[in-house]
């Protein structure tokens, strides 16, 4: 019974593990990234406590008449409440990051915001960007359409 | 003997009492305060260092180790410890006009500083990852202390990037614990065997992954061009040059104390090899002098752990003599970009406006090259030596490599220097170099020139440093056997 149990919690915290990270890697939203990031630090915290758990033991509190029961290991809860403090703090500093990053550049995008700070970085330094295949060199070889052009002209 | 945890404990309390004097309007006090904790920490380390004569442990709490965490002080651990205050000495953050950001920055400088030290002395695998988590912490509120715009982003990167490698070595530390049941370093070498298939190396290399996120190792080193970039100069030379080293340290540790197998040491060679590759292609193709600096210490650090891969004392002298050659360069070598951040064709005629800083930059791109008879050149002379006496295939590819990254590190040097001694360009003229970080990287050239000419009994002392930091028997024996220790 308890070694089923067990199972799914070692299931349920590799799964939040790897929602986490799948999470974080994939999405392109600040905030989502962070949300994923909680959820992989909980996997994390999670698979930790099941390190020292015995599921035949009680807390691992002394009260003073020791009934020679096993204790669950206390050794990771009190690493794990470290980590959760830790973690706590880190997705605090994330979001005051994100919140200053819309304010700055008004997008909560992943690849917009590094985009526009490449080319921020680059203009300070005065280098041209590198060529790509979304910023080709040049103009574009298709011309604009005729349509538009004349329209405008006749106008005058 | 105890007062070598001063050198954690003085900063972090620095950190929080810097902010409280500047309400009591005594001005100089709060610009005394962090130089002096510095100067008193790196003083008691440097008596610790002369007093030494064998490796001690402190039992923090006097809670015997392996239930209490331990601090284990030996030369290695010394010299990295030795190398915060000194480093965050020269690199401290002095700014003309004492306003709200400028202290909030030396609070930062600090707790950086306390945290580093501590991931230098402690014993014990979960006290390592909080000191991780508070360096990076420190750093990222340091990268956006300059408040311009791509910071923020850079910043927000590099905590993704760092956040994912803490979980994973978090998972990593789990798995450890799974089958051994402690996370005292010396207590994990005693059980070494038990971590000897296929789920502890599992679990070295989630370790790798999550402390390597500070030492630029290749897969998680993102987060570096940018951030250098963006990040003011001395924090740059902050991160490239003394939190990566703290980071290498660790995984060094970890590497000789509980997983010294060919295995594990092949995952740092690889990892080495595609470092140095990556990062000189990518400093090769740069075109500002910052991103440069930058990619290549993901090149320089990718030596670094190379060297460490060299089994035995051979690695320990190679790696600790090309960190701490890293560590000198590259520091000085940023904060000559401070003023020099732009396109390096812009840079035409530096020479002319500030003649000691071009000197300075071909010096320490000379030693980077490894020209002899700087320091550089012993560092990769230890290196290649080495890998040249255990010639495998794997070696010999990392000697090519390396190799043929000096020779990319030469075409990229050489390019910016050659634009220092142009004729100047009277359109645009160069920036001069502050005066302070002329000072500063005059006084990391010393260091440098000083190891140049004592390059003898440095030899000795890193000989006998890497004998003790590979005599593993010698750390279970020191660690677990000193219940008095502390008192």
């Amino acid at each position: 019974m308890s070694a089923a149990i067990g199972l799914v919690f070692f299931i349920g915290a590799i799964s939040l593990c790897v929602i986490g990270i799948a999470g974080i890697v994939l999405s392109r939203h600040l905030f989502r990234m962070v949300l994923a990031l909680a959820i992989a630090e909980a996997g994390a915290n999670l698979l930790l406590v099941l390190s020292g758990y015995r599921w035949d033991a009680v807390a691992p509190i002394v009260t003073g008449s020791l009934s020679g029961q096993a204790m669950v290991d206390p050794v990771p809860q009190a690493m794990v409440l470290t980590a959760i403090v830790i973690g706590v703090g880190v997705q605090a500093l994330a979001l005051s990051l994100v919140i200053r990053i819309r304010q700055r550049y008004g997008t909560l995008d992943m690849q917009e915001a590094r985009q526009r700070m490449q080319d921020e970085l680059d203009n300070d330094a005065g280098v041209t960007p590198p060529r790509s295949q979304e910023r080709p060199a040049g103009e574009r070889p298709i011309p604009a359409p005729a349509a538009v052009i004349d329209a405008g002209g006749r106008h005058d | 003997m105890t007062e070598v945890t001063l050198a954690v404990v003085l900063p972090l309390l620095g950190a929080f009492v810097l902010p409280l004097t500047r309400h009591t309007g005594v001005r100089w006090l709060a610009a005394v305060i962090g130089p002096a904790l510095l100067a008193a920490c790196a003083l008691l380390l440097f008596a610790a260092w002369s007093a030494f004569d064998a490796p001690y442990t402190i039992a923090l709490g006097s809670f015997a180790p392996p239930l209490g965490i331990a601090f284990y002080i030996d030369r290695l651990a010394l010299l990295f410890a030795l190398a915060v205050p000194l480093t965050t000495l020269a690199l401290w953050p002095a700014e003309a006009e004492a306003d709200e950001s400028a202290g909030r920055r030396q609070s930062l400088t600090l707790l950086l500083a306390g945290a580093l030290s501590g991931l230098a002395l402690s014993g014990d695998l979960f006290n390592l990852y909080v000191f991780y988590e508070l360096a990076a912490v420190a750093s990222y509120g340091l990268i956006v202390g300059n408040g311009n715009s791509p910071a923020y982003v850079a910043a927000f990167r590099y905590l993704m990037i760092s956040a994912l490698g803490s979980v994973v070595g978090l998972i990593g530390i789990a798995l450890i614990y799974f089958k051994t049941g402690t996370l005292n370093l010396a207590h994990l070498s005693t059980l070494s065997e038990q971590l000897a298939d296929p789920q502890g190396l599992a679990a070295f290399a989630m370790l790798v992954i999550g402390f390597g996120v500070k030492a630029e190792i290749f897969p998680v080193n993102g987060w570096v061009p940018e951030v250098y970039s963006a990040a003011g100069k001395r924090v740059a030379a902050l991160l490239a040059g003394l939190a990566s080293k703290l980071a290498v340290l660790v995984i060094v540790r970890v590497l000789l104390l509980v997983f010294p197998y060919d295995e594990t040491r092949q995952l740092l060679l690889v990892l080495g090899i595609f470092g140095v590759a990556v990062g000189e292609l990518a400093a090769w193709q740069a075109r500002d002098l910052p991103r440069m600096l930058a990619w290549s210490s993901i090149g320089q650090l990718g030596v670094v752990f190379v060297a460490f891969s060299l089994p035995g004392t051979a690695g320990v002298i190679a790696g600790v003599t090309v960190a701490m050659h890293h560590l000198v360069v590259k520091s000085a070598l940023f904060l000559l970009a401070d003023r020099w951040d732009k396109a390096i064709t812009r840079l035409r005629g530096a020479a002319s406006t500030s003649h000691l800083g071009a000197a300075l930059f071909v010096l320490f791109s000379l030693s980077l090259l490894g020209l002899p008879p700087l320091p550089g050149f012993w560092s990769k002379f230890l290196v290649l030596g080495g890998l040249a006496a255990s010639a495998s295939p794997l070696q010999l590819l990392a000697m090519g490599v390396i190799l043929t990254g000096t020779v990319i590190e030469g075409a990229y040097l050489l390019r910016v220097i050659v634009m220092l001694y142009a004729g100047p360009d009277t359109a645009t003229p160069v920036p001069r170099q502050r005066r302070g970080n002329l000072l500063s990287a005059s006084l990391f050239a010393l260091v440098l020139l000083a190891a140049a000419v004592l390059v003898d009994p440095l030899w000795q002392g890193i000989e006998a440093l890497a004998d003790r930091a590979v005599d593993t028997t010698g750390y279970q024996n020191t660690v677990l056997n000193t219940p008095e220790a502390g008192r």
